[in-house]
């Protein structure tokens, strides 16, 4: 720390800060338009100018200059607030006023500064840019007429993203920001641009002219999309969610969004949300009221033969009280996401650390020396924990290695390698790994004592790296190296994605990884060890709370066949849209359809909800309270940003609703079931809804390692036939993305990514319409000729209803399928 | 005092007034004059055929008795102007901040006073009829 003195102010401050953070740190505000906290400083718009006595009354900006013992700072003297109002004049002097007509009027900070010194007139004039701007883009609109050129969307997209959309182009009086040769964008669309812009060059065009930013009711919520736990803040005007809101102060990640989490939240206001009870009655849906609803839910409930399927969106506490629903319906058969979704922390975990969660949360990326990621996907599930590894790569000098079946944006990070494997070899390659640290003599001292050492020992000795290898397609070099670096490294991270596509991602893979971990001691201490990251944004509580099958349980395979075979009479679905989500689409329906009664609570009338005897409109995120806990086990908050949409009510109160019918003790609120949930699960005790607060709290992992002998499946290739993975797009996340339009807007349809070896052997273009046909059945695609695809190998996202790729798919780890035109 | 001085005095005035011109019109038959700066009923200015209103929403945010409703909107030119500009003058308190507000004087206040009427529906004043008769 160092000792400085800031407007007569005696101040401390780290010897790494700016002057610039120096003075934020202690309250004193510096005005600037050029920074960010994420960002490196840039020093651009020279608004933070201030003097420094040791300088000799220099004028120097606060925002690049590191601070010193002893600094005399001084921030506002007249002549620094004299050439700050010149500095606006000359910004003024190219912006165009069009303050009415634009976005950022209110929330911008050109507006605000210029108020705040006072800048009504300009000494100098100049004619104004006439740049085009850029209305075709659906989500980014991009008027480079009001750009500063402060560069903060260069450098988001640079720094944080790793992207590179955007760059200073042209020379001069001339220079502004723009794409490649001037060109459309075409990125990610993640917005970051959006959120630092701190003028209307770059807005968000789903809301534009929605709405001005005073009139906005402005609600700190988490993200309902994927597992990272994103806090979010939706800007709320007449009971509607018209946009996202940037706050740098919030969440692990400073604000940061994905394309989903800031543009996917029209869902919320679809137009085709369920806002009535419905009821078949002579083949048809008709809209009841509840009481009629529920009258038929409960009969049915009380009937026996229940089973129960939940999407892993709903609240701990909702889970909570559906378990309960379940025990008064005298079932047992109950599970989330078809059972092999989360089965890696279930059985996995369960098995090789004596606990269902995550020896490490996703702030540990950011503290590692050495990251293993499995399945390049890791950016494309969890896109935020993606910039996370990002900026690990770039700024902290992380060593990145993936293991993948097919090359991914993270593997062009600087430094970061990629062993391209043959899809399904994981769990081989992985032992391979564990091999080589133990024929090394370079497992930790602590190892030899874990539960099963011996086993795994033995296990291991008939494993040959050269035959794996050879199996997988790496060569044997790679594997030496990648598990001496790993073994080597002072602190390791093994990131791996689950989730309904990743049907590899199972068990044996988490026990396999955890086999690894423990061997080389990684594990139990800051930046190191496993982190699994789960799909949903509740993937990780509906396991806490224990929501999927106990030893004598149905899982949800067994309860589709026991739908199929008639032992299950009643089915409640939550949420969840199992006809285009689960594997094998036609043995799915046909369950659902021999199914005697199917109840299904859900925002929309997706394809399961259509097949249902009884629809009970539900809430979403923003309309309801709860907790949410994130991948990495971090409890988070959520108040309702709006009111229900309808006569809809939230799964909280359907389900209090069917405990009392049901004769059961119904819930105050959802306060006291998270009281409940504090006192009987493990790692939440202590939490409360107020001692949460905005930031959530991690419930801490405790475990007890144990080797767990893993063999690997044997190969299954098949001559003649590609493979055919499933995997997340970056766009979506689950079916419910669909229903946003920002992600529809990217990415409205599925598509099928092939080499541009297998395009070319079989006269393939650009968006030919595909057939994929496998043993289970057939799917049509559009084709999508892209470098990242290893020869014989084909990747196609799973989100979407319109051609769903579960028809071709049967939830083994490879598909073999055949292309025709 | 005599009692009667008064009354003489008082009817002394009341007839000097039948000389003079009198203070009340015979409304509906004479219309009064209105001043200049009368706070009436609103108009919405046009310029080049269509209001000049670009729905900066300052008006509504102004608006202490809140009966302005904006809804913003995108024409062909990706320009903002008002899709939906509504006056609920059964709140209107007629205060001009609308028009003191408005940062490209798109709204004025007109002498017009006669704002009586059957319904209440009819008292929502939408863009069109808002707009500047010619």
């Amino acid at each position: 720390m160092v000792n400085l003195t800031i407007d007569n102010r005696q101040v401390t401050a780290p010897k790494t800060a700016t002057i610039y953070e120096a003075a934020e740190m202690n309250g004193i505000k510096i005005p600037i338009l050029c920074h960010d906290k994420k960002l490196k400083p840039f020093g651009a718009c020279r608004m933070c100018l201030v003097e420094v006595e040791q300088m000799k009354g220099r004028q120097i900006p606060a925002c690049t200059t590191p601070v010193t013992e002893g600094m005399i700072i001084h921030t506002a003297t007249p002549d620094i607030i004299k050439a700050r109002k010149m500095v606006l004049e000359l910004l003024l002097l190219n912006h165009p006023i069009d303050c009415p007509v634009c976005d950022k009027g209110g929330d911008c900070d050109l507006q605000n500064l210029t108020y705040d010194y006072q800048v009504n007139g300009n000494r100098f004039t100049d004619e104004k840019f006439h740049h085009q701007i850029d209305y075709n883009n659906p989500l980014i609109e991009r008027d480079m007429n009001r750009c500063i050129l402060c560069g903060k969307c260069a450098r988001i997209c640079d720094e944080i993203v790793s992207f590179g959309a955007l760059t200073f182009i042209d020379r001069g009086i001339e220079t502004k920001i723009g794409c490649e040769f001037d060109g459309a964008l075409n990125c990610e669309f993640c917005g970051s641009c959006v959120s630092v812009c701190p003028v209307g060059s770059l807005l968000a065009r789903p809301f534009k002219f929605k709405a001005r930013f005073w009139s906005l009711t402005k609600q700190k919520t988490v993200c309902g999309y994927c597992g990272t736990g994103c806090n979010l803040t939706l800007g709320v005007k007449d009971n509607k969610v018209l946009t996202t809101i940037y706050d740098q102060e919030q969440g692990f990640h400073k604000g940061q969004l994905c394309v989903r989490g800031r543009f996917g939240y029209q869902f919320i206001n679809s137009e085709k949300r369920l806002t009535k009870p419905m009821l078949r009655k002579n083949g048809t849906l008709v809209a009841v009221g509840w009481d009629e609803a529920l009258d038929f839910v409960v009969g049915k409930l009380k009937g026996g033969n229940v089973a129960a399927l939940s999407t892993a969106r709903l609240t701990n506490e909702e889970f909570v009280l559906f378990k309960k629903v379940m025990e008064l319906s005298g079932s047992k058969d109950f599970d989330h996401s078809a059972g092999y979704a989360h089965s890696a922390l279930t059985e996995g975990f369960a098995r090789s650390f004596g606990t269902t969660a995550s020896p490490a949360t996703i702030p540990d990326i950011q503290k590692s020396n050495f990251l293993l990621v499995i399945k390049s996907d890791a950016y494309e599930t969890h896109p935020v924990a993606g910039f996370e590894i990002n900026m690990a790569v770039k700024n902290k000098g992380v060593v990145l290695n993936i293991l993948s079946d097919k090359h991914g944006k993270l593997g062009k990070l600087p430094g970061a390698k990629t062993l391209l494997h043959v899809p399904g070899s994981e769990i081989a390659l992985v032992n391979a790994l564990s091999k080589v640290i133990l024929d090394g003599k370079k497992a930790a001292g602590i190892a030899s004592s874990v539960v099963g050492y011996s086993q795994l020992e033995q296990s291991l000795s008939d494993c040959s790296v050269e035959a794996v290898a050879a199996t997988c397609g790496v060569s044997v070099n790679d594997i030496i190296e990648l598990a001496n670096d790993y073994s080597a490294a002072e602190k390791a991270l093994i990131v791996f994605p689950v989730g309904l596509a990743y049907p590899g991602h199972n068990a044996e893979l988490a026990s396999a990884i955890a086999n690894l971990a423990i061997l080389a001691g990684k594990i139990g201490s800051e930046g190191s060890g496993v982190l699994c990251m789960s799909e949903k944004n509740n993937s990780q509580g509906a396991v806490d709370m224990g929501f999927y099958p106990s030893q004598d349980g149905k899982n949800a395979q067994q309860i589709l066949d026991g739908c199929a075979s008639g032992t299950v009479k009643t089915l409640f679905i939550a949420g969840e849209n199992p006809v285009v989500s689960y594997p094998d689409r036609t043995k799915t329906a046909a369950a659902l359809d021999k199914v005697d009664c199917l109840i299904v609570s859900e925002l929309f009338l997706s394809e399961t909800a259509a097949m249902a005897d009884v629809v009970l409109p539900a809430c979403s995120f923003a309309e309801k309270e709860g907790t949410f806990t994130a991948a990495d086990r971090r409890v988070q908050h959520i108040k309702p940003a709006i009111r229900k949409i309808g006569l809809s009510r939230s799964d909280f109160e359907i389900f209090g609703v069917l405990i009392s019918r049901l004769g059961g003790e119904v819930p105050v609120s959802s306060a006291t079931v998270f009281s409940e949930i504090a006192s009987n699960t493990s790692g939440y005790a202590g939490m409360s809804y107020a001692a949460l607060g905005e930031s959530g709290a991690f419930a801490p992992v405790d475990i007890k390692p144990a080797f767990v002998d893993v063999k690997a499946p044997g190969q299954t290739r098949q001559a003649g036939k590609l493979a055919l993975l499933t995997g997340s797009s970056l766009y979506h996340c689950g079916t419910m993305s669909q229903y946003g339009e920002g992600p529809m807007h990217v990415c409205p349809e599925g598509y099928l990514e092939i080499s541009r070896k297998d395009a070319a052997n079989n006269k393939i273009s650009e968006n030919d319409l595909l057939t994929v046909t496998s043993a289970s059945g057939s799917v049509q695609l559009k084709a999508r000729i892209t470098p990242r695809m290893s020869e014989g190998v084909v990747f196609t996202p799973y989100h979407f209803s319109s051609a769903s790729v579960n028809q071709a798919w049967n939830g083994t780890e490879v598909t073999w399928v055949t292309l025709n035109k | 005092m005599n009692p009667i001085t008064p009354i003489i005095n008082g009817l002394k005035i009341t007839l000097s007034h039948l000389f003079k011109k009198p203070v009340t019109l015979q409304y509906p038959d004479e219309r009064p004059n209105v001043a200049q700066r009368y706070r009436g009923l609103h108009a919405l200015n046009v310029s080049h055929n269509k209001a000049k209103c670009v729905a900066c929403y300052l008006c509504p945010t102004v608006c202490p008795a809140k009966c302005i409703t904006v809804e913003a909107g995108e024409d062909a030119n990706h320009d903002k102007y008002a899709e939906k500009y509504e006056i609920d003058m059964l709140r209107c308190i007629f205060c001009g901040y609308c028009v003191e507000a408005c940062p490209v004087d798109a709204i004025r206040m007109t002498g017009q006073f006669e704002l009586a009427n059957f319904s209440r529906e009819d008292f929502v004043f939408t863009k069109e009829r808002l707009l500047e008769k010619k």
